[in-house]
């Protein structure tokens, strides 16, 4: 027989009764963590095969789908301003009816654009255009859309055009992350590497960042 | 090789997919907090959530829906956190936690933060294997017959990590009071 375990005091449970209610998520993360695995179930992360567990390893998911993470409120801007661009919208997952939480999300999943137009929003200086704007974004897009379907020449082609033109957009992050795994997958190595290197010493503090070192790891 | 494909989705998948995204949607607040207790930082929890649901999703199939989800979820958040922890290669340990959250009510609040706090310092001092267990029993009312079976151990080791980390907790929580009294 197994002897009873040593109780806790009242005082002391007293206050796991205070930690034990969980609080409610800021809206704002919750829009965040929910659109990530959004953009990880559209960028296919369940037919790879990896062991659970392996955190650096699985960071690529969220890489995917990197440049279409955007908080609520910056969401609910875009959406407003109506920016609209029709052919990338299939790329998202979509929406499942069960949400409730997160008005922004009930209406069905926006284009994958508004939320790449929301990070730009955000980030962009009032001084831009609405339609600089849309340029980048689209860029952008069609830059990882060329990524995902594997045409990596033309990837390149669109970085290029992108740091040509928005050399200090906040998207410079996912645009960098996107030009180390198009140079890896082509089996450009030395370009590839540099271009990682650069990337962590611009941006030692990148969530990217493991992804961006395995890239190197399982390039041909 | 590529990590990036777009694979066209069979029906089944779909469904799959959906399920695993309402699940991880409907408990999210949840799995934020339980990596919190196990000593994750809240500027990694985001990360590591990431890492969980895609976890999920790869092993959705397996999941038994007429098992309890959280206990579920919290076994891929200890293997999760531990794993990130051997990366690490530091333990949280010794560190003050930064109180990250928000209380239940305005009247309240500072006293629950303030409770909350000692509560998630006196864990992180707990080494993790001990921590989960207690963590899983204590707060998340997991009888300890569930615990056994989500953290692959015997109940034996359910039992003796329960008693230690309850003597470590009641222990830390003390000194945590006397030290904040003392001042």
């Amino acid at each position: 027989m197994i002897w009873s375990p040593a109780k806790l005091s009242p005082d002391v449970r007293l206050l796991l009764d205070r930690e034990r209610p969980i609080a409610v998520l800021p809206a704002a993360a919750r829009a965040r963590a929910l659109s990530r695995a959004r953009s990880a179930l559209a960028a296919g992360v369940a037919t790879w095969s990896q062991p659970s567990g392996a955190p650096s390893a699985v960071r690529w998911a969220a890489a995917a789908g990197l440049a279409c993470v955007a908080t609520v409120a910056a969401g609910a801007v875009a959406y407003r301003l109506g920016v609209r661009a029709g052919p990338t919208a299939p790329l998202v997952a979509a929406s499942p009816a069960t949400e409730s939480p997160a008005p922004h999300w009930s209406a069905g999943a926006e284009p994958i654009v508004n939320l790449l137009a929301a990070r730009v929003l955000a980030a962009t200086p009032a001084r831009s255009g609405a339609g600089a704007v849309r340029v980048e974004l689209r860029l952008l897009e069609q830059a990882r859309a060329a990524v995902a379907r594997e045409d990596f020449l033309q990837a390149l082609q669109l970085l290029t055009e992108h740091a040509r033109r928005f050399r200090t957009g906040r998207l410079v992050e996912e645009r960098e992350a996107l030009r180390v795994k198009s140079l890896a997958s082509l089996g450009r190595r030395t370009e590839a590497r540099r271009a990682a290197v650069d990337f962590e010493a611009k941006f030692p503090r990148s969530p990217l960042l493991p992804a961006v070192s395995q890239i190197l790891d399982s390039a041909p | 090789m590529s990590h990036l494909r777009l694979v066209p989705r069979a029906a089944p998948q779909v469904t799959l997919d959906d399920a695993c995204l309402g699940a991880f949607q409907q408990e999210l607040a949840y799995v934020y907090r339980s990596f919190r207790r196990l000593g994750t930082s809240p500027s990694e929890v985001e990360d590591l959530a990431q890492d969980l649901f895609l976890a999920l999703r790869r092993s959705w199939s397996e999941y038994d829906p007429n098992r309890p989800l959280r206990p579920y979820l919290f076994g891929f958040a200890f293997r999760i956190a531990a794993a990130d922890q051997r990366k690490r290669k530091r333990e949280v340990a010794f560190g003050i936690v930064e109180v990250d959250d928000n209380g239940p009510g305005p009247e309240e609040e500072l006293q629950s933060k303030q409770a909350r706090a000692v509560v998630l310092t006196a864990l992180s001092r707990i080494p993790l294997p001990r921590r989960a267990v207690l963590v899983m029993h204590e707060l998340d009312d997991v009888p300890v017959a569930e615990v056994a079976s989500v953290l692959s151990i015997p109940l034996f080791t359910v039992y003796s990590r329960l008693r230690k980390a309850r003597r470590e907790l009641q222990a830390g929580i003390r000194r945590l009071l006397r030290e904040a009294g003392g001042e």
